[in-house]
């Protein structure tokens, strides 16, 4: 008697990859966002020949409660420039940039402190800012 | 149908991570802590809410532009350009752009002026 070996098939599961790819995707998004400050509530103030920044090391946001953001993360502005000084490193000049994001009604008591830490960790300050609407004609 | 939502997901996370980030930069220098180190020659800026002041005069928003530009002509050195802004805490930041922003394009260099907090324990 002749007994035949069994074939064994290995495939893909297709359908299978689908939801794991997508269930990947969801878990960088989460990351990304964790990190970045889209998820903050400010309001440019207005600007004119605004310029793009030529690097982007680090993020400043002061929102429309007046907190203190660092990369998205709330942060004291006691501590800003410590962590700027951490953050920015032995980073050569002109990629220092810190994106200053301050809602347009933030009052000096919050903002310059903050813009002082920035100078003192060495940052370059990119302010940034809405373009002024055009004249009309 | 996985290989369309995929692209569709990829299309809404391209068009939601588009952030403004035009801007103007600026370099500060360190601030003055005290209103003893300031230079006797550099110029101050007092903003308030509404006002804007040159070495104590008052000026009208037009007015500013133009004065600044002349007494920063003036000053050749770069050290003499540095143009001192003392804001009072509630001087909202459009306001403070929109003046450092004449400042600069006149040529001045700003610097910022804080108040030091000092706590004195009185026995």
């Amino acid at each position: 008697m002749i007994l035949r070996r069994k074939k064994l098939e290995a495939s893909v599961p297709s359908m299978a990859m689908g939801d794991i790819a997508f269930l990947l995707l969801i878990f960088i998004v989460l990351l990304a966002r964790a990190r970045d400050d889209s998820h903050l509530v400010w309001q440019p103030a207005i600007g004119t020949e605004l310029v793009k920044p030529a690097s982007q090391n680090a993020s400043v946001v002061i929102d429309k409660q007046n907190i203190t953001y660092l990369n998205g993360r709330p942060t004291l502005p006691e501590n800003l420039a410590t962590e700027l000084t951490s953050l920015l490193g032995e980073l050569p000049f002109g990629n220092r940039t810190v994106l200053f994001k301050v809602h347009k009604d933030v009052i000096a008591k919050f903002f310059e402190p903050a813009i002082e830490a920035v100078s003192e960790a060495g940052g370059e300050l990119h302010h940034v800012l809405d373009p002024s609407p055009r004249p009309p004609n | 149908m996985n290989d369309i939502a995929f692209i569709l997901i990829v299309f809404f996370l391209v068009c939601a991570s588009v952030e403004p980030e035009d801007g103007r930069s600026q370099i500060i220098p360190r601030s003055e802590k005290n209103e003893d180190q300031k230079n006797s020659q550099t110029i101050e800026v007092g903003l308030t809410p509404a006002t804007v002041t040159i070495d104590g005069t008052p000026y009208h928003e037009d007015q500013f532009a133009g004065r600044i530009q002349q007494l920063i002509e003036q000053n050749k050195s770069e050290s003499e350009r540095v143009v001192v802004v003392k804001s009072q805490a509630d001087v909202p930041y459009n306001h403070w752009i929109a003046m450092t922003e004449i400042i600069e394009k006149a040529g001045g260099i700003v610097t910022l002026l804080l108040e030091e907090e000092q706590t004195i324990t009185v026995e």
